[in-house]
């Protein structure tokens, strides 16, 4: 990924680091750090738990740099990483993908803290509100489409990446990514116009 | 789904839509993109369909979560020392530096007699050779002559029963030792390392 002429690729980063510069590690971390972790909680619907498997990742990750293939993108790579923990650890915890309102109801609770751009009681209402919509809108999207729509918007790969990490044609993924936006449109419509 | 690449005939208003989902993520060439905009122009339902999805993209943006403000730290200070890590020239260097040193002493101290026989960096050679020569018969030396103390030292013991006695329960008492450090060390939690803040 470039971001700018002066700015070294992931790919350069990573060759850094392999080359004994341990820090150039930590410009990865911030360059990645808000993608992976919202990407998991939205599969794991715990802040902590996203926080705590972010970091599983990037640990792992470092672990296995040297086999770190350049001729992928390093975020193909770190999200399939990323999403193979996450079902992984869906699996161990049999975590059932219900809804936040009946994981409220069982004791499990959510547990996140998202930014408010409305103040005020009915401001914070209204965002919890949407909050959970969002939320139950996703959860409700088919497993293939759900991690398609995550790896777009929440860890915002482009469509040959997402391609190339589900191993999957490229016109597979348009048109799962094109369905499912239509679900969500649906399930969010109340707050579109918002 | 059809992005209208090769196809001649004016698209549908499906592909449309679907050309919206593209341009939306930024994927849609340049091409379909004015063919796009013209059909935007004159069709309010298209332009409902573009609103909604900016919208929705907006929309799952603002739903982020902030990550942490220890996160990136906690993620740096948990990083383990990896097997590439060690396979590394850097972590050889300091090692590498240190035996070319003592080579260049050796050389320095042992080197002068065989200087007029070879080159410099021949001498150097065989004066390694000759010091470590020297250092593996001052090794078993001291080995034997430990082995010899070591001999000596057991013999008066069983000769005793007093020292008997001392040595057994010095014996019992380090196993004990060992023994509670182990359980110790087993009943630790797993992930005791600190991950983001938390324990």
């Amino acid at each position: 990924m470039t971001r700018g002429a002066e700015q070294p690729t992931d790919e350069d980063l990573v060759a850094a680091v392999l080359g004994g510069d341990r820090e150039r590690f930590g410009d990865l971390v911030d360059r990645y750090q808000g993608r992976l972790v919202n990407y998991l909680f939205r599969l794991l619907r715990n802040v902590d738990d996203a926080h705590d498997l972010a970091q599983e990742v990037l640990v792992k990750v470092y672990q296995v740099l040297d086999r770190y293939d350049p001729q992928y993108k390093f975020s193909t790579w770190l999200f399939r990483v990323a999403q193979n923990a996450a079902i992984d650890q869906i699996r161990r915890r049999r975590l059932k993908l219900v809804s936040l309102r009946q994981d409220d109801d069982e004791g499990e609770g959510r547990d996140w803290d998202l930014p408010s751009p409305e103040r005020g009681p009915y401001g914070e209402m209204r965002n919890r509100e949407r909050a959970d919509a969002i939320q139950e809108a996703i959860d409700a999207l088919p497993w293939e489409y759900r991690e398609l729509i995550l790896l777009r918007h929440q860890a915002e790969l482009p469509y040959e990446e997402i391609a190339q990490l589900k191993q999957m044609p490229l016109g597979t993924v348009k048109n799962k990514l094109f369905r499912g936006r239509q679900m969500l449109k649906e399930k969010l419509q109340d707050f579109l116009a918002d | 789904m059809n992005t209208g690449g090769a196809v001649m005939k004016r698209p549908d208003h499906n592909t449309y839509r679907e050309w919206l989902n593209l341009d939306v993520d930024g994927e849609l060439p340049r091409s379909q993109r004015d063919e796009l905009d013209r059909h935007l122009a004159g069709c309010a339902e298209c332009r409902e369909e573009r609103d909604d999805l900016m919208a929705l993209d907006t929309l799952l943006q603002t739903s982020s979560i902030p990550v942490r403000p220890d996160f990136k730290d906690a993620v740096l200070t948990s990083l383990p020392t990896t097997g590439w890590e060690n396979r590394h020239p850097k972590t050889w260097a300091f090692p590498a530096a240190v035996f070319l040193l003592l080579a260049g002493i050796a050389a320095a101290l042992f080197g002068s007699s065989h200087l007029e026989a070879a080159g410099s960096g021949a001498s150097a050679l065989v004066a390694m050779a000759d010091m470590l020569g020297s250092t593996v018969q001052a090794g078993a030396g001291l080995l034997a002559a430990t082995w010899k103390g070591l001999g000596l030292a057991f013999a008066e013991v069983i000769a005793s029963p007093m020292s008997l006695g001392v040595l057994a329960v010095l014996v019992i008492s380090l196993n004990l030792l060992f023994f509670s450090l182990l359980r110790r060390r087993r009943s630790a939690p797993a992930g005791a390392v600190e991950r983001n803040g938390r324990r």
